[in-house]
């Protein structure tokens, strides 16, 4: 099968002009002013308290959004991996299902739920039990970000779990280890790759989201992601605009490095 | 045993917070009343109302289709890229692939930031094309993702074998190839078809005037309430989906059964069932949206385009006035005088007729953004009222810009079973009594009016020290707000979610139709009066069109039943003569003395400079 | 005779409506290279996971050393098993692989140290300490998978066609490779595979297996030469199989042509099966021979020539060093002890057993 390197010209051509292009062009905007000189004011406007504030927020936001999404997902991946294969294709389905749902909706739902009168607090209500008053504040931004974003950690790792060869798990039992050891030396590290990419997949996005604290942050938290949304949808500012998505960028490069970084060393891991 | 049963209540509990939502909103979908606070009863108007609505159904066939074509095109582009990067040397190959990732792993709001950037510098018109391309772009890589595994797994001797049997390449691979990759070419379809459709973030940031996928329309729709209709569709399409996926999946179990228990009928019937009709409901869909967007693209000259505050107009209106005119009206809705702004401004899309509020038209006409009206070409004009074209000097010294559309002040809205002093004073929005009980706006002029004009000075003011006394002012506010909202404080007052909200006069009408519990006040320290009003942007491609357009709101009938629909009050003397409730047409709220005005102020445009301090003192607050 | 180490007692596993064991009865002794072989779906693995703990019967019972096992699960069993596809830890070491089992049992650092010298020594790839598993050929991570298994000096050694996935040489060298390791290491194997030749070449008994029943145990001897049934000859080795009717005790009637046998007590005028091997067959000339016939085909197969003849409407497969042309008339002689007679399947029941590959 030689000389078809020539089908990936198209793409080619569309990658360039669709995605290259437009970060260069980000990139551009973000290191001039509006009279097109050079300037490195974009970037510094991170740096004003209330951007840093924001930045600050988002990434402890999507860090504990992040850790949340693993705890629950990996049991979840591993009861679901265990399952048979039609069983399980339908429940991974279901989990896809939600999605055909607008997002947008789905998440002013949980407004309708959480609200003072809604309909989570009335039936605590009946029940005699306190209420939860988290509408309006970080913890539904995060309940938000969980629920939007669980399944994109929870197919990565199940992805992983069902390749691993079900003897490779009779083996550890077979050589002495118990449950618990044989999930903790064989099937844990085995499972890191996508434990990995579902983290990349929650983080970035719930890092750089400004619809989710926008709907259930009550228009008071900010997050860095509803900044830059400000700057260029209201604001109309494309040159701060652009240096913070630059500075956004930054951010999400350098948790990619981290992340194969830690691949690696987890790969060559010291286990005697 | 323990075990199991563990694992089942761990997987109820997951579902749960998986479904919650969805049945919420299956719920709402049938719920008579139109404020999703309120359970009026069960209905099932909102299903046949849908169908009717055709700014949901333009939506929804906009959002198939570029969902449809966006797959179809990138999964060809996909799955000709992987191909093509087999074929390549290794170095070559993990380059491109690292760049055909750069969509999926990068933030969303950055792909789509640098996709506007790049059609605005080419002089692109945001609208359908920019929003499939976009699509597309992010598409593209999920195909890859699926289909280059299944080329790994696909054996080179298969396609060797097919040349080897006198095959030509294109037969060989569309006979030997193709079929091999298929699951993951489909895979790779759906995945770009669902994305496509869920999509939010950067279609908001690469579409246009006149066009609205589901997600965009439902984010506008956010700020006002979401019309009940949105959620039957949503209950629709999910119920759709779910019962495609019910036929497919069963499918499989039939077919372990040995051949030979299965009657050739059965086997019809399996058939019909699982792979027909899916594809008879799929086809139906697609066939729907070409349907409707063939009707959308015709009639291009004859035109108008509307750009007006959300919920602003009765859409009956625009039916009879297409219908009148034979001018087809696109029209897209704004939230915010801020939001709306920039785009007139950038001229990335050009529209005839705008509506907004005073001190931003006297920006836009500070900086010749609008065209003077022909008063000739709208006779009806003599309907409005002397004295709103009095007050419209402020902004439009001459009155040759604009004409006044709605008007009314900024008000408190309270509870009153909830309140236990009469209200007549902003003190309320900072007694911390109220704590999580005020609602405020969420829009820098409106926060910092309210507060200058508590402080005892101009809501127009430029003076640093007055605007930090009340910045300062707003972030002590902070703790006792329980949400900065626009047009939610309507349905949140309605279902009692708060004692006190800041509210357009206009919205209160309709507030207390719903809740006779709420009360309206204009505080004696004064307010904002506003008024918002009818301008033609300098670029409009169709002005006779506009004024057409203007001319046909002004008539006192469709006055009224604008009046009627939004509730906000109208300048158009003859049109309140015609409201035949009386309460109404002497309501305080709609229509208030003169002495209540006295100490009201309306906006005015403050220069850039006076926005840039403003914006800067409102995001220390909003961050605070 | 060694003791009783392993005792399967009626032990029955079935998946949904699928039987996969029906009342199996098996013992292994102390120090026995037991080989479990059949065609795939016998069961022959089945009853392997079972030992190993991986599967729990629907019924029955297993016991290890005069003790029931059956509930304990794997980790607590003093056996190792070497899985088919080695199923390494790919995450780790060779050192660390190996280190796996003595590392759960606390040993001490130098004990595991000397372990794992030991057992690379033992499977001749000493100085493989770091390498990563997944860098190893086939052959090597076979033998890394029984050297993790073996230093953990279990009682029984389980196999599950651990040479299935190697080539022909290899194969061969790794059967000479276990029977040394067994005989250094003086412990019980349990061997499954489907290759016969692999069961005759290293085993002390072998059990055959098809459709969830035991056909036949024995040596390999007794197995390659007295087959108990149709099955049994038919899977180990090549043979003819025919329809006879035994005529009294010594005589029996093949394709109508009397021959002597060996065999006894099948009554007289019974239908029976007959099982001669290939080899067996010496061709003669025509007027020598019991029956006549002519040869059809010739193939040179190295060793021997394989030849079919045609001789009272049946095809005869016929082994023998000496050759004859196609054409040639000859006639076909058996010695009385290489005629293997065989009772009919009566049942329904054991129909099911009979031949079906």
């Amino acid at each position: 099968m030689k000389n078809k390197k020539w089908l990936a010209t198209p793409y080619l051509i569309w990658s360039v002009a669709f995605i290259i292009i437009p970060l260069l062009m980000i990139v551009y905007y973000g290191l001039t002013d509006k009279e097109g000189h050079f300037t490195l004011s974009n970037l510094a406007k991170i740096t004003t308290p209330e951007n840093l504030k924001a930045l600050g927020l988002a990434l402890l936001l999507a860090f504990i959004s992040t850790v949340i999404c693993l705890i629950l997902a990996y049991p979840l991946a591993m009861i679901l991996s265990q399952k048979n294969v039609n069983q399980s294709s339908f429940i991974v389905l279901i989990f896809i299902l939600p999605m055909w749902m607008n997002f947008l909706l789905r998440t002013l739902a949980w407004q309708t739920l959480l609200e003072k009168n809604g309909v989570i607090n009335n039936i605590l209500q009946f029940l005699y039990l306190p209420t939860l008053d988290i509408i309006n504040t970080p913890y539904a931004i995060i309940l938000g970000m969980v629920y939007n974003f669980l399944p994109f950690m929870v197919l990565p790792i199940y992805n992983v779990l069902i390749k691993i060869d079900q003897n490779v798990i009779n083996a550890a039992r077979d050589l002495g280890a118990n449950n618990m050891q044989t999930f903790l030396k064989i099937t844990l590290p085995l499972s890191v790759p996508g434990i990995l990419s579902g983290i990349t997949m929650v983080f970035v996005p719930a890092l750089t989201t400004f619809v989710v604290s926008d709907l259930l942050g009550g228009g008071k938290i900010l997050l860095i992601g509803n900044v830059i949304e400000q700057t260029f949808k209201q604001g109309n500012n494309w040159n701060v605009g652009s240096g913070l998505s630059l500075v956004l960028m930054i951010f999400i490069i350098l948790s990619m490095v981290f992340m194969s970084k830690t691949e690696k060393e987890e790969g060559e891991g010291d286990i005697l | 045993m323990i075990k199991k049963h563990a694992q089942r209540i761990y997987l109820a509990l997951i579902f749960i917070l998986l479904y919650a939502p969805i049945l919420t909103l299956i719920a709402l979908s049938f719920n008579s009343s139109k404020t999703r606070a309120k359970w009026g009863g069960f209905t099932l108007d909102w299903y046949v109302s849908l169908f009717q609505n055709e700014d949901i159904m333009n939506a929804l066939y906009t959002t198939l289709i570029i969902a449809l074509l966006s797959a179809v095109i990138s999964t060809i582009l996909g799955t000709m890229a992987a191909l093509g990067m087999q074929g390549m040397k290794k170095k070559y190959r993990a380059i491109f692939a690292s760049i055909s990732n750069i969509p999926m792993l990068n933030a969303e709001i950055v792909t789509g930031i640098s996709l506007m950037l790049l059609f605005i510098t080419l002089h692109m018109t945001l609208g359908f094309k920019t929003i499939l391309l976009s699509h597309i772009t992010f598409n593209v890589p999920y195909v890859i993702l699926s289909v280059t595994p299944k080329l790994k797994q696909t054996s080179k001797s298969t396609y060797e074998a097919a040349l080897d049997l006198g095959a030509s390449p294109t037969y060989a691979f569309f006979k030997v190839t193709l079929p091999d990759i298929m699951p993951g070419v489909l895979s790779g379809f759906m995945m770009a078809f669902t994305m496509s459709l869920d999509d939010f973030i950067i279609t908001h940031f690469t579409k246009g005037p006149g066009i609205d996928t589901l997600s965009t329309k439902i984010y506008t729709e956010v700020r006002k309430g979401i019309k009940p209709e949105m959620y039957a569709l949503s209950t629709l399409l999910f119920v759709t989906v779910l019962l495609l996926l019910i036929l497919i999946n069963t499918s499989p179990q039939k077919d372990e059964l040995p051949a030979k228990k299965k009657t050739k009928k059965r086997r019809v019937g399996a058939f019909l069932l699982r792979r027909a009709l899916p594809a008879a409901i799929v086809l139906l869909f697609i066939g729907g949206g070409f349907y409707y967007g063939s009707q959308n693209a015709s009639n291009s000259e004859k035109k108008v385009v509307v750009y007006n505050w959300g919920e602003y107009l009765d859409p009956e209106v625009l039916t009879l006035f297409e219908e009148e005119t034979g001018i087809q009206v696109v029209y897209e809705e704004f939230e915010t005088n801020e939001i709306m702004y920039p785009k007139v401004q950038s001229g990335a899309v050009t529209y005839d007729v705008v509506c907004p509020s005073d001190y931003m038209i006297q920006r836009m006409i500070e900086n010749n953004l609008l065209a003077e009206i022909d008063f000739d070409n709208i006779p009806n004009v003599k309907n409005i009222g002397e004295r709103y074209f009095e007050k419209s000097k402020e902004f439009d010294p001459e009155n040759k810009y604009s004409i006044p559309y709605c008007w009314g002040t900024v008000g408190i809205l309270y509870n009153k079973t909830m309140v236990d002093e009469p209200i007549d004073s902003w003190s309320v929005l900072w007694d911390p009594k109220y704590k999580d009980n005020i609602l405020m706006q969420d829009s820098v002029r409106d926060a910092f009016g309210i507060t200058l004009k508590y402080l005892g000075y101009s809501l127009n003011s430029t003076d640093l020290d007055e605007l930090t006394e009340a910045k300062n002012k707003l972030i002590d506010q902070k703790p006792l707000v329980q949400a900065y909202v626009i047009d939610q404080v309507r349905d949140k007052m309605i279902g009692n979610e708060a004692a006190i909200g800041v509210i357009y006069s206009g919205e209160a009408i309709y507030t207390q139709k719903e809740n006779p519990d709420l009360e309206y006040v204009i505080p004696k320290e004064g307010s904002n009066i506003w008024i918002d009003s009818w301008v033609i942007p300098a670029n409009a491609e169709h002005k006779e069109n506009a004024e057409a357009f203007i001319n046909f709101l002004c008539r006192e009938d469709i006055a009224l039943m604008n009046f009627e629909y939004i509730t906000y009050s109208t300048p158009n003397d003859a049109a309140r003569e015609l409201i035949e409730d009386e309460s109404i047409k002497d309501s305080k709220i709609a229509f208030p003395d003169d002495e209540d005005l006295e100490n009201c102020e309306t906006f005015h445009y403050l220069g850039d400079e006076a926005d840039e301090i403003y914006n800067d003192l409102w995001n220390k607050v909003k961050s605070y | 005779m060694p003791n009783k180490l392993i005792d399967l007692i009626n032990i029955s596993k079935s998946y949904g409506t699928q039987t996969v064991l029906d009342e199996l009865n098996l013992y292994i002794r102390e120090n026995e290279f037991l080989t479990l072989l059949g065609p795939s779906g016998c069961g022959k693995t089945t009853t392997l996971r079972i030992i190993g703990g991986f599967e729990s019967p629907d019924c029955g019972q297993v016991i290890f050393d005069g003790q029931d096992i059956t509930k304990l699960p794997p980790n607590k069993r003093q056996l190792n098993t070497v899985f088919q596809k080695y199923a390494l830890f790919t995450h780790m070491t060779i050192a660390e692989n190996i280190a796996f089992g003595l590392k759960i049992k606390k040993k001490s650092k130098k004990y595991i140290e000397d372990k794992i010298k030991y057992a690379l020594k033992l499977v001749n790839l000493d100085g493989f300490e770091n390498r990563m598993a997944d860098s190893l050929s086939g052959g090597q991570q076979q033998r890394i998978a029984i050297a993790r298994a073996i230093v953990n000096e279990p009682k029984v050694l389980l196999l599950d066609e651990p040479l299935g996935a190697l080539d022909l040489k290899l194969r061969q060298d790794m059967q000479y490779e276990l029977i040394r390791l067994k005989n250094e290491l003086g412990i019980t194997f349990i061997y499954v595979t489907h290759d016969q030749e692999e069961a005759l070449t290293m085993s002390d008994t072998i059990v055959v297996m098809n459709q969830g029943y035991i056909q036949q145990i024995g040596t390999p001897e007794d197995i390659y030469n007295e087959p108990e049934n149709a099955f049994v000859a038919d899977f180990i080795g090549e043979s003819n199989i025919l329809s006879g009717i035994m005529i009294q005790d010594k005589l029996v009637n093949i394709l109508g042509v009397p021959f002597p046998c060996v065999d006894t007590g099948f009554g007289t005028n019974k239908p029976v099966d007959v099982v001669i091997r290939p080899e067996d067959i010496d061709l003669v000339k025509p007027e020598e021979g019991t029956i006549q016939g002519v040869v059809t085909h010739l193939i040179f197969k190295g060793v021997h020539y394989e030849m079919e003849v045609l001789a009272h409407n049946h095809e005869w497969l016929v082994h023998s060093t000496d050759m004859f042309p196609v054409g040639t008339k000859v006639g076909i002689h058996v010695d009385p002890f290489d005629i293997q007679i065989m009772n009919k399947p009566l049942s329904e029941d054991e129909e099911a057993v009979n031949v079906e590959e």
